[in-house]
């Protein structure tokens, strides 16, 4: 699902030059449900942001879904998220002039569904995660776990075989975050591929395996049961 | 339910309120000015271009070397056109005419109405040549008869009751003096046409007027003619080629013709009405000087709108910068963000198309006023299109900035909502503001050069004195008697003084070398009646002027300052000049417009011209002047007496430039306006930018007035800058209009102050308002928001 080799990132400034990720090899098989963990300024959001093709490295190979990104064009790379992948935000980014229903219709209309189908769809994934009755609603008339979940119903409403989700509990109280996360672990069964970033072990625990990362590079990788 | 692109747009309006007022009012006043202008412009270059035959229609001119250089002529002689029909295979149709200012109007008389009308004659083929749509008469034969006149409907109707029944009536007709004419009506047309360069409401026979004047007798191809020659070239021939053979044409006819040094060339019809002006045998320009000149505003003003909304929309763009990031992660494709933004820009300047259609015609009355054009909004093809390549050009040229720009980033960049600031942007927006300031401070500068010089022109010593002097034409018993009329005039209770002149006081005269003791100038002319010097209150410098007493004054001469000096005359009174003598000099007066030098003038005794001048003690003038219309209508009973206050004559010779100054002045207002929103918006954006550090600011002990000098210092400066260029470009601009005029004002360094000081006030207000709204924020509201 997700191989990556030697993967580089360098943040400069005029003056600095920072490196947030050095040598970041691992891989994700489908169907695993991984979390990144790390304290804050590890690299983290860094790394989830080249997996979802949202930025560049600058080395190191990317395969994503059993091809090589490196030198996927723009159009390419947009084409690539809008088919296969999902994000969920810790910000929740929900667009506010945008209603529930429109917020997560949005993945569907850039993939060219039609109307009929996308109201079918929506209205399922919303129906599912108990959004419905919310449809009508802007995301600023909503609770944050709420929104959080408008975010989830967004990012799987195109069935993508990868979901990434970045501190999805992190602006969310303990309740809500519960919520959130067996979500993910449904979705997971169900037979998405899920790759969460957190500094909570709490919400790791969720995961099957962890990822550690220090200082831009790969600590730790171990199981669940390896607590 | 609205559709999808269209939804979002309502929305994002409905969350910047502010932004999208600015921007709507901006680019619709905007979008109104232009559309104004285009309006006018093509009203203009409408003009002469509705007859079938546009674009083989010509009318011939002519080159002459003289001392001063090459001079343009549209006076051809009566010879012209024979000449041209018998040797020139290539011409279809060609037609000898006179000018209307020719004449002054006829009196016609028919079916007991009495009434004048201004004429024009013309050979037969006039009306094949020109599509003045007959309604009676054929266009071939209407005006072979020599007895036959053409009348226009309008002129039909009431002398007949309508264009069928004038068909073969008689028509009674006098010019001036002279003895009636009886005409037959061969033939009605339609009217001229308001965008028509010439306006006429009858045609006589060429023929009738040759023979009256001998034409055939007295006539040689040396000679000068007044009247204008048009001809139609055949389908298919070549203009050049009949270019060069009409150049040759003249030196054939007679051994003067041969080292007289003129050429006779062809300029297609329709461009004398805009390319009427030429200097040394070239076409310099004309009325297009000021279609090209409200073209350049028009598309200045639509920059400046259109700065604007690409200002606004992008420094609200970079607050939305997080949806575009969210849009990417969620797979749109750049193409798609871009459509978005396009069409959100297309549809506001769409909108704004609509708002400027109402404000057009809104203002459209005075507008029309203004210009002396009745224009209307008619929604024909070329306007309808020209308004929507506008809106969609400005709407496309708006949002491909941020379109482009926005949807290049990064989505993992944009996504923590924060555009990284680029100095590229900055300076771009600031590039803006400045060039938006620049081109308002210029038509300011504009407006007060412009209407200083017209100032000027007002307070101008003219060397004679132009108030409450009367100018009406004579015809009739008035015309045949002049002199008996004239000594009754001057006895009227109310009148100071009255006299005579050729054609009126003011405007441009016949010009022709004269020469003493072997010098040569060249020297306008002016035929006079008794007493001009003192009906004008001219200056009489040496000698006397005219009186009847002298029976010689009919071979003797006035002549002004200029004469003498370009002459080098030491004692002029009693020199003979071409052979008449000099009997006095008047200080130089403007006899033409401050446009132009006073030039040498010989003043010549001819006591049957026919314009009269009237001289009025002040205060009572309505009664003089209704004593006048008596006695005016004891010498032609039925006629009311048309007169005009030399005044709005003097006036008139500045209408472009009054025009010029009023539209001046409007579009100023608009640049000004529009870049203060522009402005406006632009200081709510920084406000909002930096409302954080504003908090902090404040939470660490600034004061408000530190705050808002914070936000206005780097605006004040941009401000700044563009005054600091704009004013040499002004002074650079309007040197070069004023140079237009021989008398100009001369330039004030506060016209500069001022200006530079008024564009500042404006931004300075402008922006410090946003400014103190900024700074008078609670701190605790801003930090928490982030």
């Amino acid at each position: 699902m997700i191989k990556t080799e030697n993967l580089e990132k360098v943040y400069r400034t005029d003056e600095v030059q920072t490196k947030a990720l050095h040598h970041v090899s691992l891989s994700v098989e489908q169907g695993e449900f991984v979390a990144i963990m790390g304290p804050s300024g590890c690299g983290k959001s860094t790394l989830l942001n080249l997996l979802g093709l949202l930025d560049e490295p600058d080395g190191g190979s990317l395969q994503l879904l059993g091809t090589e990104t490196n030198r996927y064009s723009e159009r390419q790379r947009a084409e690539l998220r809008k088919r296969s992948l999902g994000f969920v935000f810790q910000s929740f980014n929900l667009i506010d002039e945008l209603t529930v229903f429109e917020n997560v219709e949005l993945p569907l209309r850039y993939l060219g569904v039609g109307a009929a189908e996308r109201r079918q769809r929506v209205e399922q994934v919303l129906e599912k995660l108990q959004l419905l009755h919310r449809r009508n609603h802007f995301p600023l008339q909503l609770s944050g776990g709420q929104q959080q979940r408008v975010a989830v119903a967004r990012a799987v409403v195109n069935a993508p075989p990868l979901l990434l989700c970045d501190e999805p509990t992190g602006n969310l109280d303990s309740a809500s975050g519960h919520d959130v996360l067996g979500l993910l672990t449904e979705l997971n069964e169900a037979g998405t591929t899920v790759l969460m970033v957190t500094h909570s072990e709490h919400d790791a625990r969720y995961a099957r395996r962890v990822i550690r990362l220090l200082d831009g590079q790969v600590v730790l990788e171990h199981s669940r049961h390896q607590f | 339910m609205l559709p999808y692109p269209l939804l979002l747009i309502y929305r994002n309006f409905k969350r910047f309120k502010s932004t999208f007022l600015i921007n709507l009012i901006g680019l619709s006043t905007g979008l109104a000015g232009a559309l104004l202008i285009y309006l006018w412009i093509s009203d203009e270059r409408s003009f002469d271009r509705y007859h079938a035959l546009d674009g083989r229609l010509y009318q011939v001119l002519e080159n002459r070397r003289t001392a001063a250089g090459i001079e343009t002529q549209t006076g051809t002689i009566p010879l012209l056109a024979e000449a041209l029909r018998r040797e020139m295979p290539e011409i279809e149709f060609v037609a000898t005419t006179t000018p209307v200012p020719f004449f002054p109007p006829f009196t016609l008389a028919a079916g007991g109405q009495q009434l004048t009308a201004v004429p024009k004659y013309a050979d037969p083929a006039f009306f094949q040549l020109f599509s003045y749509s007959l309604l009676v008469g054929t266009p071939a034969t209407v005006l072979r008869d020599k007895h036959a006149i053409v009348l226009s409907e309008a002129l039909a109707t009431r002398l007949f009751g309508s264009p069928q029944n004038s068909l073969g009536k008689a028509v009674k007709w006098q010019l001036a003096a002279d003895s009636t004419q009886t005409s037959l009506v061969a033939g009605v047309f339609a009217g001229v046409p308001r965008n028509s360069s010439e306006q006429f409401d009858f045609v006589l026979p060429f023929a009738s007027f040759r023979d009256r004047m001998q034409m055939s007798e007295t006539i040689k191809w040396d000679d000068d003619g007044p009247f204008t020659t048009y001809l139609a070239l055949k389908q298919g021939a070549d203009p050049a080629q009949f270019q060069a053979k009409l150049a040759g044409l003249l030196k054939t006819k007679s051994a003067q013709t041969q080292t007289q040094g003129r050429t006779l060339f062809v300029r297609p019809f329709a461009a004398g009405y805009l390319h009427g002006t030429y200097e040394n045998g070239v076409a310099t320009g004309g009325r297009i000087t000021y279609v090209r000149l409200f073209a350049l505003i028009a598309g200045l003003i639509l920059v400046i709108a259109s700065i604007n909304f690409m200002n606004l929309f992008t420094a609200k763009a970079s607050r939305r910068v997080k949806e575009v990031g969210i849009r990417k992660a969620l797979g749109a494709s750049r193409a798609s963000l871009v459509g978005q933004y396009l069409t959100e820009s297309v549809v506001m300047a769409l909108l704004a198309l609509v708002v400027a259609v109402g404000l057009v015609q809104l203002v459209l009355p005075q507008f029309s006023e203004l210009t002396g054009k009745p224009l209307a909004l008619h929604w024909e093809w070329p306007l309808g299109a020209a308004g929507l390549a506008l809106a969609l050009g400005t709407g496309l040229l708006a949002g491909s900035y941020p379109a482009f720009y926005l949807s290049g980033f990064q989505p993992a960049a944009v996504l923590k909502g924060k555009l990284p600031t680029r100095a590229g942007e900055v300076w771009t927006r600031q590039g803006l503001v400045v060039l938006q300031f620049t081109l308002s401070v210029l038509f300011i500068v504009a407006v007060v050069v412009v209407n200083a010089q017209l100032a000027f022109v007002q307070r101008q010593p003219l060397g004679y004195d132009k108030a409450h002097v009367v100018r009406f034409d004579t015809g009739g018993k008035a015309a045949r008697e002049q002199a008996a009329f004239l000594a009754e005039v001057k006895k009227l209770p109310g009148v100071g003084q009255a006299s005579s002149v050729l054609g009126g006081f003011l405007g441009g005269r016949y010009v022709a070398e004269r020469s003493w003791r072997g010098k040569r100038l060249p020297v306008a002319t002016m035929l006079v009646g008794y007493d001009l010097v003192e009906t004008m209150g001219m200056r009489l410098v040496a000698g006397r002027s005219f009186a009847p007493q002298y029976r010689a004054d009919s071979a003797a001469i006035l002549v002004n300052q200029a004469l003498v000096t370009g002459l080098g005359m030491t004692d002029p009174v009693g020199q003979q000049l071409d052979g008449a003598r000099i009997v006095g000099v008047v200080g130089d007066f403007h006899y033409e417009s401050l446009h132009e030098k006073i030039k040498p003038l010989v003043l010549q005794l001819d006591p049957q011209v026919n314009t009269v001048l009237v001289k009025l003690q002040p205060g009572a003038e309505q009664a003089t002047l209704a004593r006048l219309q008596q006695l005016y209508a004891a010498y032609n009973p039925g006629f009311a007496l048309d007169y005009t206050f030399l005044d709005t004559d003097y006036q008139a010779q500045y209408a472009a430039e009054r025009r010029v100054a009023v539209l001046a002045r409007y579009f100023a207002g608009l640049a000004i306006l529009i870049s203060a929103l522009g402005l406006l918006g632009l200081a709510a954006f920084t406000a909002e930018r930096r409302r954080k550090e504003i908090g902090i600011r404040k939470a660490l002990g600034a004061s408000e007035l530190s705050i808002v000098w914070l936000l206005t210092s780097s605006l004040t400066w941009l401000v700044v800058g563009a005054i600091g260029l704009a004013l040499p470009l002004s002074y650079l601009l309007m040197q070069r209009w004023l140079e237009g005029f021989a008398y100009r004002v001369a330039w004030q360094w506060w016209y500069f102050a001022a200006v530079g000081m008024g564009a500042l006030l404006i931004a300075w207000l402008t922006v410090s308002v946003q400014a103190w709204r900024a700074a008078r924020r609670n701190p605790v509201l801003s930090l928490r928001a982030e």
